[in-house]
């Protein structure tokens, strides 16, 4: 497949979490306006920062006047949980060029690192896909806070209607099909007691990592010992 | 401080984590990582899930929520277990969110 075909496969696959991502990006740019911010320091920090997350939280900062290195440190905070995102997608596109891989890095989202990781799966590392499914992130995030900076208070709160829940069940359409594997499943179930337990006690998003990192770990040595289980009768029959 | 000088900080550090493992992991893993690295989606969706259905941010910090998003996220998973389809999922998730809610409170 051609370089510009396999960048809007990525693009294409990426539409289906724009109904999660759009509302949000409205009501940020709603939020920021109403904290004092203008219309292009608005717009501008969703296409230099492009976190969504921790946009949220900055506004809110901005808003109490907070000092810009608290501003920088809680970012860092929210944000940390991409460390483990980009280890895992580099392990399928390790073998594009450095230049190609710093460019991906700039738009990984919790979103994107999803679609990507499916398509690698089932068809391989691509980093073009990567790179296709992270600009159609970043055109409906840019696109959703242009538009809510217009709206503005005519845009309903989202979280009332329960539109915070798209995330999670999008989410959810993404992980339970892999729960298939029992060794999946018991990192997921794992992950979650871990990732609630953090959550309860830690800041940011601290618990995305915690629970990434240490399931993950466990599912390894599952998958580990199931490899070396396979192996074992050989010696028990002898 | 500018704004702008701001948003260059706070870009600088969201790019650092999303581009130092990308940028340093460029060999053939050791077996040992490339395993552990294999099992990281399904670690890392669920706990973008978990957390944000049964959490609610409190005052000081979060707190345990156990409210309709958890029936909804409950009728999600077997909407994807049997259809696989994202747009389902979310489309009947949120129905059963809204229901809930009717119901309950």
């Amino acid at each position: 497949m051609s370089r510009w075909a396999t960048i809007q496969q990525g693009f294409l696959a990426t539409l289906v979490v724009w109904p999660g991502v759009a509302p949000f990006g409205m009501v940020y740019a709603v939020s920021a306006l109403s904290a004092g911010l203008s219309f292009w320091e608005t717009l501008g920090m969703s296409l230099i920062v492009f976190a969504g997350a921790s946009q949220f939280t900055a506004v809110g900062l901005f808003g109490s006047g907070a000092h810009p290195f608290s501003i920088i440190a809680t970012t860092a905070i929210i944000n940390a949980r991409h460390l483990l995102l980009a280890a895992s997608t580099a392990s399928y596109i390790r073998k594009s060029p450095t230049w190609l891989r710093a460019l991906v890095a700039f738009q990984l989202t919790d979103e994107t690192y999803a679609v990507g990781v499916q398509h690698f799966t089932q068809h391989g590392g691509d980093a073009w896909f990567q790179f296709g499914s992270n600009l159609s992130l970043y055109f409906v995030w840019a696109t959703s806070t242009i538009i809510g900076s217009l709206l503005g208070a005519l845009i309903p709160n989202p979280s009332a209607l329960g539109l915070d829940l798209i995330f999670p069940l999008t989410f959810i359409a993404f992980t339970v099909p892999m729960l298939r594997d029992r060794v999946n499943l018991v990192v997921a179930l794992l992950a979650a007691l871990v990732s609630v337990a953090t959550a309860l006690v830690l800041p940011g998003s601290w618990y995305v990592l915690t629970a990434g990192i240490m399931a993950s770990a466990v599912g390894a040595w599952l998958a580990r010992r199931q490899q070396l289980a396979q192996m074992e009768p050989i010696h028990e029959n002898s | 401080m500018s704004i702008w000088l701001t948003y260059a900080g706070m870009a600088a550090v969201t790019y650092a984590a999303r581009a130092i493992p990308l940028l340093l992991l460029r060999n053939d893993p050791p077996p040992w990582l490339a395993l552990w690295l294999k099992y990281v989606p399904p670690a890392v969706f669920t706990a973008l899930i978990v957390p944000a259905v049964v959490t609610q941010m409190g005052d000081h910090g979060r707190v345990l929520q156990m409210g309709p998003a958890v029936g909804a996220a409950v009728v999600g998973a077997l909407v994807a277990w049997r259809t696989e389809n994202a747009i389902v999922t979310v489309a009947l998730g949120m129905i059963a969110f809204w229901l809930i809610r009717l119901v309950v409170g």
